[in-house]
């Protein structure tokens, strides 16, 4: 049986105002090595918030999150940024690349945080950009590419720090169908050859259908669990 | 992180611009304005005092405060070969000054008589370059040479005699009958007005104070420091002396310019308020631009304090690029009004004038100057920073993701 990456207890989150709002209501889920799972529902139903806390951006109001068997929620926010760059990989909507660096820097730039030599980070840059289809395009810079070519290189940006696992945010939903289906294709290629744990959050059937797992959540709380 | 710092510099080429044109500029004005302030009075100290009266003064004790003749020192009682010997000292000058009623027996007025060696005075009383007419007085004649507005007032020219009629040492009457050897233009207006130069000896003899002296000059060497000077040669004086520094000779001078120093501190400081907004508007846009951008790093794991750095780093750079280059620009500047004096007219002049300076304007060419507020705007500009960094730390990247 596969490790557990992820697991998540009773974990809420209310949203403070006039009228709190609980976005996550008492969710408690278990990832292992290796899922490639979608995190499926309506737009407000709390999908985003939850991967926002899987990935340490946000905090929970009450519950556990444990990576790797690391409870995140006690880290302070140095260790928790620490904890991020060395354990999970992200890719967000919108691309969110570095707009003045190359494709490569982009890449390279995770390693270097980390503080990995210069020849192990342009190496590994250059061998994630060539597993992204991206090989000629290491000088390009993000404003010289194609949204579905900025989203691949947000994935080898990703997967640069060798993270436990990649959470992906609607990773599909800036890209035409061509795009959408190269960028699934090499992400279920990692999953599938290098055993790299994907976690979607995302409504687009066509994510919905490769995924292996499929957790829909509906007003903070999960609905199913296939 | 310095490539990161150096091409976000260059992301928006119209915010670097006015970044760097806003602090080269003030940069620029501040050291004019400064430049002109310090040169003027820097000119002035220059005149009056390098030129005329001496960074260091030796009198006998109370003399400079009662300006009597009867406070005059024997030139005997000083110590000259040990005086010489100082470092920095470049020469001692002996003068014998009073005052005495002058007159061609028509006109007459109150002047100040100074009895020196020419050969041996500060640069401005050698009088060889400030003859308009005539000659130097030949050695202990009994020849003058008149300041040009005294000779003016007194319609005198060269070769006219004046009358000389005061009181010399220890109540001894003071009288002579002298000849205009030559007029010359003294380039302090209050000595141009009332100066009259005659031989040291010949003084001593009218005022009948023979070997006395009311004053010895230090002369000092260039760029020697008048504090350790004075503080070398004090021990060498005994208590019936006093040595007074150019501060103490002239304190209302030193008073105005503090006043005026203090003043011109008010527009500088006017100035650096302006360029502090400019200034901060420019990090508050490159912020506001950039939030969303900084969520990112924060949430692929750059540290806030890291993240921070970089900012401050790319302010940095731009301040520095502009302090440098208004630093550099402005000396052109500085050089050409320090030798090509800007000429007052009109009522500037007049009021100028009414003070007794010079209606000019020069600028001083000190470094240190354009040093100092270099480094007060480059330190202006990092303060404004610390709204960027203020900002950074306390980001939330989910947020900051969602501007």
């Amino acid at each position: 049986m596969s490790k557990p990456v992820i697991e998540v207890k009773n974990l809420e989150k209310v949203y403070e105002g006039a009228v709190p709002v609980k976005a996550v209501n008492g969710i408690s889920l278990t990832i292992t090595q290796g899922e490639f799972t979608a995190l499926k529902g309506p737009s407000g139903c709390g999908k985003t918030t939850l991967l926002n806390m899987l990935g340490g951006l946000d905090q929970p109001t009450s519950g556990s999150i444990a990576i790797g068997g690391v409870d995140i929620t006690t880290l302070s926010e140095n260790a928790l940024i620490d904890f991020r760059l060395r354990n999970i990989g992200f890719v967000f909507q919108a691309y969110n690349l570095i707009p003045v660096l190359s494709a490569q820097e982009n890449v390279s730039f995770i390693m270097l945080l980390q503080n990995r030599p210069k020849e192990e980070r342009e190496a590994r840059a250059r061998q994630l950009l060539e597993a992204v289809g991206l090989e000629g395009k290491e000088d390009k810079r993000p404003g010289q590419l194609s949204g579905g070519q900025q989203q691949r290189v947000a994935v080898a940006r990703a997967l640069a720090s060798k993270p436990q696992f990649v959470l992906a945010d609607e990773p599909t939903a800036n890209l035409d169908s061509q795009s959408t289906a190269n960028l699934l294709d090499i992400m279920e290629r990692l999953n599938k050859e290098e055993g790299m744990t994907f976690v979607f959050a995302t409504h687009d059937d066509r994510v919905i259908k490769k995924a292996r797992r499929i957790i829909s959540i509906e007003d903070g709380k999960v609905l199913s669990d296939d | 992180m310095f490539k990161l710092a150096w091409r976000n510099i260059w992301r928006n080429k119209g915010r670097s611009s006015i970044t760097i044109a806003a602090v080269m500029f003030c940069v620029i004005f501040a050291v004019v304005l400064r430049s002109f302030q310090v040169g003027v009075w820097e000119h002035m100290v220059g005149d009056i005092v390098a030129n005329n009266f001496g960074y260091l003064q030796v009198h006998q004790k109370g003399f400079w405060g009662d300006q009597s003749l009867d406070l005059s020192m024997d030139e005997a009682a000083i110590d000259w070969a040990a005086m010489e010997n100082v470092p920095g000292v470049r020469s001692l000058v002996p003068r014998l000054e009073s005052f005495s009623l002058v007159s061609t027996g028509e006109n007459n007025r109150g002047s100040l008589v100074l009895g020196i060696h020419p050969e041996e005075e500060l640069s401005g009383l050698r009088l060889t370059d400030q003859l308009i007419d005539g000659r130097l007085f030949t050695p202990a004649s009994n020849e003058v040479v008149v300041s040009e507005g005294l000779a003016e007032y007194l319609h005198v020219a060269v070769g006219d005699s004046l009358m000389f009629l005061g009181q010399g040492y220890r109540g001894a009457s003071a009288y002579g009958q002298f000849m205009v050897a030559g007029i010359a233009k003294i380039s302090n207006p209050e000595l141009n007005k009332q100066l009259v130069v005659l031989p040291l000896e010949t003084a001593q003899w009218m005022y009948n104070a023979m070997g006395l002296l009311t004053t010895v000059v230090v002369d000092l060497e260039p760029n020697a420091d008048f504090a350790e000077v004075k503080a070398s040669l004090e021990p060498l004086l005994g208590a019936d002396f006093e040595l007074l520094d150019w501060e103490q000779l002239f304190p209302e001078l030193v008073q105005t310019i503090e006043a005026d120093m203090a003043g011109g501190q008010i527009f500088v400081t006017i100035l650096y308020f302006i360029i502090s907004f400019v200034l901060l508007g420019t990090v508050i846009m490159m912020v506001s631009e950039r939030e969303r951008e900084f969520g990112i790093l924060v949430s692929i794991g750059m540290r806030k304090t890291t993240l921070a750095a970089v900012t401050v780093l790319e302010n940095l750079m731009l301040l520095l690029g502009g302090a440098v280059v208004g630093m550099a620009a402005v000396k052109p500047v500085q050089f050409y009004f320090k030798y090509n004096p800007i000429d007052l007219s009109g009522q500037m002049k007049e009021a100028i004038e009414q003070f007794d300076f010079e209606p000019k304007l020069y600028t001083t060419t000190s470094f240190i100057i354009n040093l100092n507020h270099g480094a007060i705007v480059f330190v202006i500009g990092l303060l404004v920073s610390s709204y960027a960094v203020w900002k950074i730390m306390k980001l939330n990247p989910v947020k900051s993701m969602r501007a």
